[in-house]
């Protein structure tokens, strides 16, 4: 292990790999990653996959639209598959407020270059000639949203990042970070010590706890979220089905299965991640309402990861105010896996040229002591 | 058509209900109440049930209990169906899948409704293990609820149509299938214990919930006690074409011929001379297969002496030091190419000859199926001399999950006897840890320790003590 580094990333999640890897592309390599578990063991590895730029809020959908556009490119870029497959998001309302939501997010998304559009339930057949639309007042589909294997997406950065010199530590923990001065001077772990000036915390859930060891409180909290999914089948399911009035998600990954989750709005923030019955349940009642052939589908695995929340549901992004070199990239708040490749690519330009592409102020944590907060609503789960 | 019911038997007599029609890719078959969608379609001559669905290479029954996914077909418009444990009824249509299983298109909803259940204990697994633990806790007022997956109870007991062996006492000189017909009665009369059978358990959740899929019903099962009584699943073994449809373990020829009564093939290789291989390899004759050899890797034969002194007398040669380098044949097994080995286990070229058979058994022994342990967080270990990945465990079976106990082949690859003393133990000690029971459970658990320390005596024992003694260390 090297005892010095330009820059120590703690986490080996996509918000930890996918800076380093977008730095080392520039010719950024001293770098050493840390990862306490095996890479993609966070919320990363557990996740849905799913990439949207369906947002309710200008700045969401921009990163969301920037980083469909690197998804795009990544398999080839990474020399990998990512298992990336656009069958779009289709959204589903129930009530004429929901509707009207989906209307006004529609228009915003369109006047950013988002092809979204805005359908009556009987065009959602179109889509899912198996949905149920009873009770639906309309949906929403954006035919580039769709999915991703997060694990390809952790293989192809592992395998890149590796050839090209940077060094990557996963079984190794953070135990704490020494400042002296208001500066940092070195991260200590279970397998030795680096000296480093600067340190991006890129620790998930796990964020607000490193920061503790620099004395910054983080507002973030952790939740758990439970996913699961099917056996396989030949493709059917194009799109990834969701909708915000119960917080269910569901698509068809590429190899077959559908994998979902849904949201409870009961759920106290903890570390918690053991799987539910009530969990299982819950989900395939809703699935079942919407798509009845899912009846006869055979559930095979469920897990659960945290949500890294914020309290406007939107990242921390940037340094901190009282320690320069201490640089932020967490709180993604359940969609960090669709925006990360643009964030990545922002918070690399920040670090070698100190500045940005598009601006990562609004998004600085300083924004919950100022006040300056948007809320964002397109929260699933 | 094809026809491999076995119309006449030394010892079984098979209780065919009332002739069923099916549809198998839009043909008429005829199989029988009590069988299963795959034993009537095997019955009928079908070896390649399914394509594997990356490769899409043929697949056929290979371990007829539930446990593999090789013979997944499509029933009645729903995919990915286990025609091996799946009853066959009356009209149905059923359809191999190539690759993938298309979309359902069947949304005719049975009763899927959710039942909840209040007991004592929950038993996983209604093999000898299983039914003793109930037999042993029911005694003592434990309320019990028992979930197979299987349509029968019994589990691998009611295959085994040999006498076994020991003293006396532990039911020397009794067929298994005996064994388990009165372990079954005493089950089923017991108005404490609960029965569900096509029931499988797919999750363990705290505090002691065991959530069960059964035919029409998903069943919550929240209990005090959880004894996982899962049994074994066969090994494969690696050589080209393992896949291949007529290739299959040794408990699958089994569970075909002795429980269906449907002959796995006419002319067959078995690979393995441990017991369980010269064990079937004599019920394949009893059922008139030919068995045209058993090839061994060791250099001596693993079986009893006097089991494989019958099968040589019958005129199976027993092949040692010698193994199968591949299965050969479109689609199907056509026949095996065997090898002699070198001391150290190297195939000696050269050596290499074509046996034309029309299956191809394997038994190479068994491993522990702990599935459900690691997913409920139970603490386990690799341990060879038990057959795998095994529970740690105190004296009285109890896990390192607290209220999780474990009893038989899931606790270690030993026999039915063995499985029966520690059902036993597991039951008492449920009991005895809820307070149900006193000190004549912990007199009785004692007297059963003693006998099952007396079954793992002598040199047989030895490999099972070792392991034992790595695995007691709660
Ligand atoms: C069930 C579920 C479904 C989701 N579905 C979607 C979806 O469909 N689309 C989407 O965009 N997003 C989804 N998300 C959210 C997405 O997974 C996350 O936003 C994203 O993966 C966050 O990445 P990360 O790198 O910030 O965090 P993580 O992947 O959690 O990485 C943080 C890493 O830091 C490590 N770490 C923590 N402390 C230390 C320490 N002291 N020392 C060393 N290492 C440490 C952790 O082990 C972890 O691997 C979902 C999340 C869950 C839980």
């Amino acid at each position: 292990m090297k005892d010095r580094a330009e820059l120590v990333i703690i986490g080996g999640g996509v918000s930890g790999l996918g800076t380093a890897y977008q730095l080392a592309k520039r010719g950024f390599t001293d770098i050493v990653v840390i990862e306490r578990d095996y890479f993609g063991s966070g919320a990363t590895g557990r996740c849905g996959g799913g990439i949207r730029q369906q947002f309710s809020e200008e700045y969401n959908i921009i990163l969301a639209r920037e980083s469909v556009r690197m998804f795009e490119k990544m398999s080839d870029e990474l020399g990998q598959d990512i298992g990336f497959r656009q069958g779009g998001y289709l959204i589903l309302a129930h009530t004429e407020k929901e509707a009207e939501d989906l209307r006004r997010n529609v228009r915003l998304q369109n006047s950013l270059d988002v092809p979204s559009m805005y359908m009556e339930p009987e065009e959602a057949l179109e889509i899912v000639p198996e949905l149920n639309i009873e009770g639906l007042s309309a949906a929403a589909y954006c035919p580039t949203d769709g999915v991703a294997q997060p694990f390809l997406v952790i293989k192809g950065y592992v395998d890149n990042l590796r050839k090209m010199g940077v060094e990557l530590m996963d079984h190794t923990e953070v135990l704490d970070i020494k400042v002296e001065n208001g500066e940092i001077r070195k991260v200590i772990t279970d397998k030795g010590d680096i000296e480093t000036r600067m340190v991006l915390n890129a620790a998930g859930a796990w964020s607000r706890n490193i920061a503790k060891m620099v004395g910054v409180e983080l507002p973030n909290k952790p939740y758990r979220h439970e996913i699961m999914a099917t056996e396989h089948m030949k493709p059917w399911l194009k799109p990834m089905v969701i909708s915000f009035h119960n917080g269910v998600y569901f698509s068809q990954s590429h190899d077959g299965e559908i994998v979902g989750g849904i949201g409870d709005p009961n759920e106290p923030s903890s570390y918690n991640i053991k799987s539910s019955l009530e969990f299982l349940e819950r989900f395939t009642s809703v699935v079942v309402r919407y798509i009845p052939i899912m009846r006869k589908v055979k559930v095979m695995r469920q897990w659960a990861g945290l949500y890294d929340v914020t309290p406007d549901a939107r990242p921390i992004l940037g340094p901190v105010d009282e320690l320069p070199g201490f640089i932020q990239a967490h709180g993604y708040s359940g969609h960090g896996f669709m925006i990360h490749p643009m964030v990545t690519k922002l918070l690399a330009e920040y670090i070698i040229d100190g500045k940005t592409s598009i601006d990562i102020e609004p998004l600085n944590l300083r924004r919950y002591t100022s006040g300056e907060t948007i809320q964002e609503k397109n929260v699933v789960g | 058509m094809t026809d491999l019911r076995i119309h006449r038997h030394p010892i079984l007599k098979y209780v065919r209900g009332n002739p069923l029609k099916f549809y198998f890719e839009g043909e008429e078959r005829t199989g029988y109440e009590n069988e299963t969608i795959g034993a009537a379609l095997y019955a009928t001559g079908l070896k390649e049930f399914s394509h594997s669905f990356k490769l899409d290479r043929p697949r056929g029954i290979f371990c007829a209990i539930g446990q593999c996914a090789s013979c997944r077909m499509r029933v009645n418009g729903v995919p990915n169906v286990r025609t091996c444990i799946t009853p066959l009824e009356e009209g149905m249509t059923v359809e191999r899948q190539f690759g993938a299983g298309e979309k359902p298109t069947n949304t005719e909803v049975r009763k899927t409704f959710k039942k909840e259940l209040e007991a004592d204990i929950a038993i996983v697994g209604g093999g000898p293990a299983g039914l003793s633990a109930a037999i042993y806790a029911a005694k003592f007022g434990a309320r019990v609820v028992l979930v197979d997956r299987f349509p029968k109870l019994g589990g691998q007991l009611i295959k085994q149509t040999h006498k076994f062996f020991g003293s006396r006492k532990h039911d020397a000189g009794v067929r298994g299938i005996d064994i388990a017909e009165r372990l079954i009665k005493q089950v089923e009369e017991n108005p404490n214990i609960m029965v569900l059978s096509e029931a499988e358990a797919f999750g363990y959740y705290e505090p002691a919930t065991i959530a069960v899929a059964g035919k029409d019903t998903i069943y919550r099962i929240n209990a005090k006690k959880i004894i996982m009584a899962t049994g074994a699943a066969e090994k494969a073994l690696l050589f080209e074409n393992n896949d291949l449809p007529g290739v299959y373990g040794a408990g699958a020829a089994q569970t075909l011929m002795n429980t269906y009564g449907v002959k796995p093939g006419d002319e067959i290789i078995m690979v393995g001379a441990g017991n369980v291989g010269v064990i079937v390899t004599y019920q394949l004759l009893q059922a008139g297969v030919k068995v045209k050899m058993i090839v061994e890797a060791m250099p001596k034969i693993g079986a009893y002496f006097v089991h494989a002194a019958k099968v040589r007398r019958m005129g199976v040669p027993i092949l040692t030091r010698h193994s199968i380098l591949r299965a050969y044949g479109e689609n199907q097994v056509e026949g095996a190419t065997i090898v002699q080995l070198d001391d150290n286990w190297q195939p000696i070229p050269g050596t290499e000859k074509d046996v034309e058979v029309d299956g191809i058994a394997i038994s190479v022994g068994l491993r522990p199926t702990y599935g459900l342990l690691d997913q409920a967080g139970v603490k386990i270990q690799f341990v060879p001399e038990l057959g795998g990945h095994v529970a740690l465990r105190n004296r009285n079976l109890e896990t390192s999950v607290k209220n999780i106990y474990v009893a038989g082949d899931i606790a270690g690859i030993e026999e039915a006897s063995t499985a029966i003393m520690e059902g036993r133990i597991a039951g008492l000690s449920a009991v005895i840890d809820m307070g149900l029971a006193g000190d004549d459970a912990k007199e009785l658990r004692e007297s059963v320790r003693a006998e099952l320390t007396e079954l793992r005596a002598g040199p047989f024992g030895a490999r099972i003590r070792q392991g034992l003694e790595k695995v007691e260390v709660l």
